[in-house]
């Protein structure tokens, strides 16, 4: 049994004073690719954010590869509503740390620089790779993987399609040079046409063998390219399916929501 | 008014423009990317004019001119780097972030006076020109030292808008005044960037404080009216493109030179305040805005 490669711990947190999720324990071993699935508003953004770091995680640890991202101990409630007190409470993990560790995550929606062109975004996303080897190569990779990018090479990226927004935001995840890949809903609000343009690419990015959690609304398009789905429902795990049973939508939803549905 | 009365405004105009659009340029950069208003930004201007003064004190000649030019710019780029950590990081994360910004960089701007007025004393100084030859320009006798002074100005700002677009760090600079999140999860160390535009800010305010320096007399409390110029050129002009200050800086300072000929000194704030409230009426983003701020 090897070690796994992210391990949640219990984790909790949310919005304060608002919980979102609660003792959330998970982990994914090198090599793996899980699906995350769940209702929307029921806190999957929120975990990935937790673990990206862009939140504070209220309890519980992060694991990667062995080592702890986030601050021990629980995070004490405000406890003076006068003094600047952001001054003295330290963030409880830090984003610079988690890409350090070559945990990537690829935000939903992504509205990314809009004022910056392609070709000077991905220009600095190499950055967050921290000399990890093979940018160069990723690079290639890139332009076969998403040769729609190379004819909107000059354009902003205000000027580009929710699609095309898509595959930059996943392109800056990749060339990051991850050692996990989190994409949170990667064909939201996508057309058709896209939508398999850009399954094509998820999975062509697991042919490569980077780990990937993927949150996605369609259950189709989830289970062909995940070993295990996580049903995410109130801000809790209720249940995990491995790839050999995995269900059709009908079922899926007969699970979460009951018969009626 | 003969054609030369008319160069000669029109010169001095424009060579104010150049001055304006340096310190505003940098007051915008700084809004656009840390999103708080620096009301220190006179101070660095002032501060900035009176470390050149001092140098150009000890080193005589042209050549100490430029060290003293070099030293001021690289002393206010440090100083606006660790103040950044010292006036706005501290308050990031508070909502009312823009407000206590407002009151730290007031209190840094009126720590810095002070200071100034401690050190230097109050008695009016005057950097001295390295050039003083006058050339004729369209038959107004003009100093070479203005040409050679907005020359600089405007190869600063090519410099600084090269720098923002060509460079990783200035590109990675962008990033993070456009989406601060998204920039954090791409690896990117943001309080740094922050400091550094600060910084590069604080330079450019220096820059042109060393000029006003060398044309005008300068006292521990001439900082207020640059700043007060810049707020008018950033309002004015509007924050959506890199050149919107720039352009609105020449419009101010031409505004400002001819009201004075033909309304009189004291008139030309009040025409250039009457003009921000007109384009706050008419065109809030600015005379060369759009509904967005980027950088």
């Amino acid at each position: 049994m090897t070690e796994p490669l992210l391990e949640l711990r219990g984790l909790s947190g949310g919005y304060p004073p608002v919980s979102v999720f609660r003792d959330v324990s998970l982990s994914v071993k090198q090599g793996e690719h899980v699906g995350l699935f769940g209702p929307n508003g029921h806190g999957k953004t929120t975990l990935l954010k937790t673990i990206a770091g862009v939140l504070d995680p209220w309890d519980g640890g992060i694991y990667f590869e062995g080592k702890r991202l986030n601050a021990v101990g629980k995070m004490q409630a405000r406890v003076s509503h006068n003094l600047n007190y952001d001054l003295f409470r330290k963030r409880r993990i830090n984003a610079l740390d988690v890409v350090d560790a070559g945990l990537i995550y690829v935000m939903q929606g992504n509205l990314l620089f809009p004022e910056m062109t392609v070709e000077e975004v991905l220009d600095i996303a190499p950055r967050a790779a921290r000399n990890r080897p093979g940018v160069a190569q990723m690079r290639r990779q890139i332009h076969d993987l998403f040769p729609r990018l190379r004819e909107r090479w000059t354009s902003k990226i205000r000027y580009l399609s929710g699609g095309e927004r898509q595959m930059v935001s996943i392109a800056v995840g990749l060339l990051a040079m991850p050692r996990l890949l989190m994409l949170d809903e990667p064909t939201l609000g996508l057309s058709p046409k896209l939508r398999i343009e850009l399954s094509e690419a998820v999975r062509n990015i697991r042919e490569t063998g980077v780990p990937l959690i993927i949150v996605d609304q369609n259950v189709e398009f989830l289970t062909s390219l995940v070993d295990r789905l996580i049903l995410f429902d109130h801000g809790t795990i209720t249940r995990e399916i491995p790839a050999e049973n995995m269900p059709k939508h009908a079922e899926l939803m007969d699970m979460m929501f009951g018969g009626a549905h | 008014m003969g054609f030369e009365a008319f160069t000669f405004i029109l010169m001095s105009g424009i060579l104010l423009g150049g001055l304006y659009a340096l310190m505003a340029t940098g007051l915008a950069v700084v809004w656009t990317t840390l999103g708080v208003f620096n009301f220190a930004h006179g101070a660095f201007v002032t501060l900035g004019a009176y470390m050149a003064w001092q140098v150009s004190q000890s080193v005589a000649g042209g050549f100490g001119f430029l060290i003293a030019v070099a030293t001021s710019v690289t002393v206010m780029f440090c100083l606006g780097f660790v103040l950044h950590f010292a006036l706005i990081k501290p308050f990031e994360r508070n909502q009312n972030v823009v407000l206590l910004a407002v009151v730290s960089t007031l209190a840094a701007a009126s720590i810095i006076e002070n200071a100034v007025l401690l050190n230097w004393g109050p008695r009016d100084k005057q950097i001295a020109p390295p050039i003083t030859s006058k050339i004729d320009f369209f038959g107004a006798s003009i100093n070479t030292f203005d040409f050679v002074i907005l020359g600089i100005a405007l190869f600063a700002l090519f410099g600084l808008a090269l720098f923002l677009r060509r460079t990783t760090v200035g590109r990675t600079l962008r990033a993070a005044a456009q989406n601060r999140e998204a920039a954090e999860l791409m690896g990117l160390n943001v309080p740094k960037l922050f400091a550094i535009t600060l910084g590069l800010s604080a330079a450019t305010a220096a820059l042109a404080g060393v000029f006003v320096g060398s044309l005008r007399f300068i006292n521990p409390t001439f900082g207020a009216d640059p700043l007060m110029k810049s707020l008018i050129v950033v309002i004015l002009g509007g924050v959506a493109r890199f050149t919107s200050p720039i352009y609105a800086a020449f419009v101010v300072g031409i505004v400002e030179s001819f009201s004075a000929y033909f309304l009189g000194l004291y008139w030309s704030p009040a025409l250039l305040f009457a003009m921000m409230i007109a384009v706050l009426l008419i065109k809030p983003e600015g005379l060369f805005g759009h509904r967005s701020k980027t950088l």
